[in-house]
């Protein structure tokens, strides 16, 4: 039966009728904040929880108006009722919550911030003290979980790191040779070449793979430790949760980075010698001549210096947010998005520092 | 009324090669509150799991209020679940959700009303729940463990179901909160005309609050009745199960 209800002024009665459950709030007339003295409940025919407090709200129990008189409801429909009844008061609409102000968030934020910068000097301090007391007790290093990380970290990430290299090879011979082309200066693009994708492209590339991948990975993997207490059992062992989780990812992502960069290497100069070929006329033979004469062993260098220093900050970064996750699922998700964005900064501002040492020094 | 609110003929499941359940055949009439018992893997949890709808059975017949849970279309089955209410194991608050927000949350998703009044209902519920007004607020990391099972419960309120399943109510309680919560779900049965049906391992549960239990033993169910008729069954595991308790309330050494 559909519920009903409607309100009889003379008598300040409320006369329902029905099944009164949650969907009857539709059925309740517009009271006009008159004052309910009788409920009347002798034609219900169906009455839970959720309809007994619409009826009681309408009466204006939860803000605090007085128990009306109840009519005509059946021994157990009375019984529910006054026991919503009791719990009316706990239910007195609330304002909603003040929103925070442009000076609040702004502060909030900066303290977070602060926090945030101590956390992270704190860790890379453990970090420090573990590392150092490793170095000279090699029996004590996880040489299997190592394997186990430069496996996942190293191989698994060759097929994208070639895949992506080569088509940026690909691109950048291609936009270059065209430009090169309207001068007839064709040879030059494979200094172009060697140097873009060496020198910039191919670390900076494997290095945002890396940390999307693996950085991510390891966040994630570090968070759902801490939120099941695998962290603190590793603790309660007497393991350091560094040395036994941080130290060999660390290690396997310095490992890792140099040969990505220099898969990434090859792989994008192949890309840019294939584009030479088909479209300046570069043979492969005269690629290479080339790159016997223009490449200087320290170009191919530099590239392979920045990949351990962004290898450093990916692994800092991811570890260090997969120890703060808190107890609850949604900071997995929140801190492994931040090591994401954090690494991607950290790597950026890292090229421009070493673009601008590298020139300063002259190298 | 005494009509039949879950009907389970013939269940049989097998799980990665195990053969779980073998022939489960077991009623549950309106109005009563049942326990199902058993040892550990004898596929307590898992009888549970196939009868609200997230495990498939191999084969065999399962209904709820006359409607074969897994013959239902998706909108057949959408409809059964908001007559039946679910507390599990852990409580599985949602972590991102203020408590208020949890209890509210069906409200939300299977009623008209404005957020406003869901969150009035879902205090109210609270408050059925034994909870204090403060925790409405709070996160469900915040609470203890009791706590979060009472939010939980009223959580499964929230839509007035005529059926409650409880998975081990009692879990990692404290004895003082675990008998607390036995009595929270008796009066909440009694005065809502609440079907129950619980999956649980303590004994005190059975004893103080049960119309009767089901035992699962061996993929079929063993013996059905109270307690006192369940002590006349000849079975070790029974035995066993039944002796832990006098052997607790014997005084040692003296």
């Amino acid at each position: 039966m559909t519920a009903r209800a409607r309100y009889d002024a003379a008598a300040r009665a409320l006369i329902a009728s029905g099944d009164w459950q949650a969907e009857a709030a539709a059925a309740l007339p517009d009271m006009a904040g008159q004052p309910v003295a009788v409920l009347d409940g002798s034609a219900l025919t169906r009455l839970d929880t959720n309809g007994a407090w619409l009826l009681l709200a309408a009466a204006g129990l939860d803000a605090g108006a007085p128990m009306p008189e109840l009519r005509g409801f059946t021994p157990s429909h009375r019984a529910l009722i006054e026991l919503v009844a009791q719990h009316c008061t706990a239910t007195a609409r609330q304002p909603d919550a003040a929103r925070d102000g442009l000076r609040s968030l702004t502060g909030r934020g900066a303290v977070a911030m602060g926090r945030h910068v101590a956390g992270l000097l704190d860790f890379v301090g453990r970090l420090t003290v573990e590392s150092l007391a490793l170095i000279g007790r090699p029996g004590q290093w996880r040489w299997r979980e190592l394997a186990a990380q430069v496996r996942d970290i190293f191989v698994g990430a060759i097929p994208i790191v070639v895949g992506m290299l080569f088509l940026l090879g690909v691109v950048f011979a291609y936009l270059l040779g065209d430009q090169a082309r309207k001068y007839g200066a064709n040879i030059f693009v494979v200094d172009g070449i060697l140097m873009a994708i060496l020198r910039e492209i191919s670390p900076v590339i494997v290095a945002i793979l890396v940390a999307g991948r693996t950085g991510a990975a390891i966040t994630a993997q570090l968070g759902t430790m801490k939120v099941n207490e695998e962290i603190d059992a590793i603790a309660t062992l007497g393991l350091s949760p560094v040395a036994v989780l941080v130290i060999p990812r660390m290690l396997a992502l310095l490992i890792a980075m140099p040969l990505l960069v220099f898969i990434g290497d090859v792989a994008g100069i192949f890309g840019g010698m294939l584009v030479a070929q088909e479209q300046l006329d570069i043979s492969s033979h005269m690629f290479v001549d080339r790159m016997a004469d223009v490449l200087l062993l320290k170009t191919l260098l530099i590239g392979l210096v920045k990949a351990p220093v962004f290898a450093i900050f990916i692994a800092l970064i991811a570890c260090r947010m997969g120890f703060s996750v808190t107890r609850d699922s949604r900071s997995v998700g929140a801190n492994t998005t931040s090591t994401v964005v954090q690494s991607l900064v950290a790597i950026i501002i890292l090229n421009a520092v070493f673009a601008v040492t590298f020139v300063q020094l002259r190298i | 009324m005494t009509d039949t609110v879950l009907e389970i003929r013939d269940v049989h499941t097998v799980l990665g090669g195990n053969s779980i359940h073998r022939g489960i055949d077991l009623a549950v009439r309106r109005g009563e509150v049942v326990a199902l018992i058993g040892g550990s893997g004898t596929g307590k949890s898992v009888l549970l799991r196939e009868i609200i709808g997230l495990l498939k059975p191999r084969s065999g017949r399962i209904e709820l209020f006359g409607q074969s849970v897994w013959d239902a279309t998706p909108a057949q089955l959408n409809l059964l679940r908001r007559r039946f209410g679910v507390l599990f194991q852990d409580g599985a608050l949602f972590s991102s959700l203020n408590v208020e927000d949890n209890v509210a949350t069906p409200l939300f998703e299977h009623t008209t009303l404005p957020h406003g009044t869901c969150r009035q209902l879902a205090r109210l519920k609270l408050g059925l729940a034994n909870l204090p007004a403060d925790v409405a607020k709070k996160k469900p990391s915040e609470l203890s463990g009791g706590m979060r099972k009472r939010v939980a419960l009223a959580r499964a309120l929230a839509l007035d179901p005529e059926l409650l399943f409880l998975d081990e109510p009692t879990s990692g309680l404290d004895p003082i909160s675990a008998r607390a919560f036995d009595r929270l779900i008796r009066l909440l049965a009694d005065s809502l005309g609440l079907t129950i049906f619980l999956v649980t391992h303590d004994l005190d549960t059975l004893f103080s609050i049960i119309d009767r239990v089901i035992v699962l033993s061996n993929g079929r169910v063993l013996g059905s009745g109270t307690v006192a008729e369940l002590k006349q069954l000849d079975d070790p595991w029974l035995s066993a199960y039944f002796a832990a308790r006098t052997e607790e309330a014997s005084p040692h050494g003296n």
